[in-house]
């Protein structure tokens, strides 16, 4: 069968369009799909085969925008530090040092909750971490102090002690009108 | 001081041991896929040294040694005793490993990130795995500093270890699972829960005797023992329904069973060689045997010692030579024949 729009080459992509409940039905070849769909039948992401290796670097490479967006943005994006560039992650799965982290961070957020179903660390921290956390907590005000551990009890549906804190926030706050 | 696999433990029927890894990054290198010879080398001296503190700090002696430098069937025999993994094995650069004398407690270093720690317990013992491991890696955190990320958590080399870089898993035996064709379906549904069902040696291995491995998928947003909390409730279903299907193995077709056992016991005790596959399934056989107490052979021999005893790289490392794959059959069944108890 030919092109329904160049009626030149042989169709090989079924497009179908619904536009406000119209349904148009067409048999495109490839440069037409190209055209008037934003169909890339020739990226690299289509042809690659899906190995298991590669598995997690498309799923993190399909939050990274469309596939021309990140035809771009794999000659921009890389690594200061050691020099990774974002299709070298692709192909690897791997990160180069712990800037990268940082360096990809932009595509990273929802990737990484799409593979750990969470985005945010809650565990362990290494020892001289707590001591740094602990230094600034100790610098914040009584009120701040109150309002994150209100915030965690809230987290932890434990709304009696929630309750406890934003009365005792709020008497606090008023002493400090009160004072001023 | 006994090895992980010679103690009596809970659940011993259906849960072999218990291990917990958890994965770490030095600050100062780069990551595993862009550290070069000369930083390799560092590396495996910087962190083998502390093998030194770790002997003052914790009541376990501990050995280093350079992996790379060790031969071929030292290695595959430390691959089959789970002490090392198959990538550690398979890297150019320098590799290392910090050992325990009861082999409970390993580091490896310079494999997929810059230190694994592991700690195995026999049995369903988790808890005080992880407690070993945390204790290692409080140590050694004093020693070096790891890549942290306040948000991330521990920064690892692939972002499927991210956050506590904890590994929790447990080896089972799942006989009668197996036998009732149940294991591709229990995989697919323990896959929803984030938990992965794989072979004996891990990633993409094959199960021999009917022996799995269960372990977490997910690594953040859980704390450590919210994470290992979420894989016992599963294993323990897990442990549930492999029990309930040996029940029902030996309530319909009991005759058929001990018959299986005592013929693999005759078969292990009297062939004149014999492959390790062949041996496995056997093994498994008189274990499944063993453990429903169709066969008596003394309560604490440990078959899945035997289990390990008899792989390739063990036999040989033994020998302390290299043979073929047909010596090496015949002198797995004159080991098997000297080791099988006899029935009580």
């Amino acid at each position: 069968m030919l092109c329904d729009r160049c009626k030149k080459n042989e169709a090989q992509v079924y497009y179908t369009e619904i536009i406000n409940g119209e349904k148009t039905e067409q048999h495109l070849c490839e440069e037409c799909a190209a055209e008037y769909t934003s169909f890339h039948m020739g990226t690299p992401i289509m042809n690659q085969e899906l190995t298991l290796g590669n598995l997690l670097s498309t799923i993190l490479g399909n939050y990274g925008g469309t596939a021309q967006e990140k035809g771009n943005a794999q000659t921009e994006l890389h690594c200061d530090n050691c020099g990774m560039t974002y299709s070298e992650f692709m192909k690897t799965g791997r990160f180069g040092c712990e800037n990268c982290y940082e360096s990809f961070h932009t595509l990273l957020d929802k990737s990484i909750r799409s593979i750990q179903g969470a985005d945010t660390h809650t565990g362990k921290k290494p020892k001289k971490y707590e001591v740094k956390t602990k230094d600034i907590i100790n610098e914040l005000s009584e009120i701040d102090k109150l309002s994150i551990q209100l915030q965690d009890a809230v987290e932890k549906e434990e709304f009696e002690e929630a309750a406890r804190l934003r009365d005792r926030i709020r008497a606090l706050k008023k002493e400090e009108i009160n004072n001023a | 001081m006994l090895k992980w696999y010679k103690e009596a433990a809970n659940n011993s029927d259906v849960i072999i041991s218990s291990r917990v890894r958890l994965a770490r990054n030095l600050k100062k290198y780069p990551f595993s896929i862009k550290l070069n010879d000369q930083q390799a080398d560092l590396l495996v001296q910087e962190v083998g040294e502390a093998g030194k503190v770790l002997v003052t700090q914790t009541n376990k002696k501990y050995n280093f040694c350079n992996v790379n430098v060790l031969t071929d069937i030292d290695k595959i025999a430390m691959v089959e005793r789970h002490v090392i993994s198959p990538l550690l094995v398979e890297k150019e650069q320098s590799t290392g490993l910090i050992l325990s004398e009861d082999e409970k407690v390993s580091i490896m270093i310079n494999e997929e990130d810059h230190l694994r720690i592991q700690s195995v317990t026999g049995g369903m013992n988790i808890f005080e795995a992880f407690k070993t491991a945390n204790l290692i890696d409080d140590i050694t955190s004093e020693l070096f500093d790891f890549a942290f990320s306040e948000k991330y958590g521990y920064l690892t080399s692939c972002p499927t270890n991210l956050g506590t870089g904890l590994r929790a898993s447990y080896m089972m035996f799942l006989p009668a699972l197996t036998v009732a064709g149940r294991i591709t379906q229990l995989a697919e549904e323990l896959g929803k829960y984030g938990i992965a069902l794989r072979g004996t040696y891990g990633e993409a291995s094959k199960s021999y005797g009917n022996i799995y491995q269960i372990s977490n998928q997910k690594t953040l947003g859980s704390t450590e023992k919210e994470i290992i909390e979420r894989l016992n409730r599963i294993v323990e279903q897990v442990m549930r329904q492999e029990r309930r299907q040996r029940e029902y193995l030996l309530t319909n077709s009991y005759d058929e069973i001990e018959d299986k056992v005592y013929r693999s016991y005759g078969i292990l005790k009297y062939a004149k060689q014999i492959s390790s596959a062949d041996a496995m399934a056997l093994l498994a056989q008189l274990k499944f045997g063993a453990d429903m107490e169709l066969i008596h052979i003394g309560q604490n021999y440990n078959i899945h010692e035997l289990m390990m005893n008899i792989q390739p790289g063990n036999l040989q490392y033994q020998l302390d030579k290299a043979i073929s794959s047909t010596q090496r059959d015949k002198f797995r069944a004159d080991y098997i024949r000297k080791a099988l108890p006899n029935i009580v």
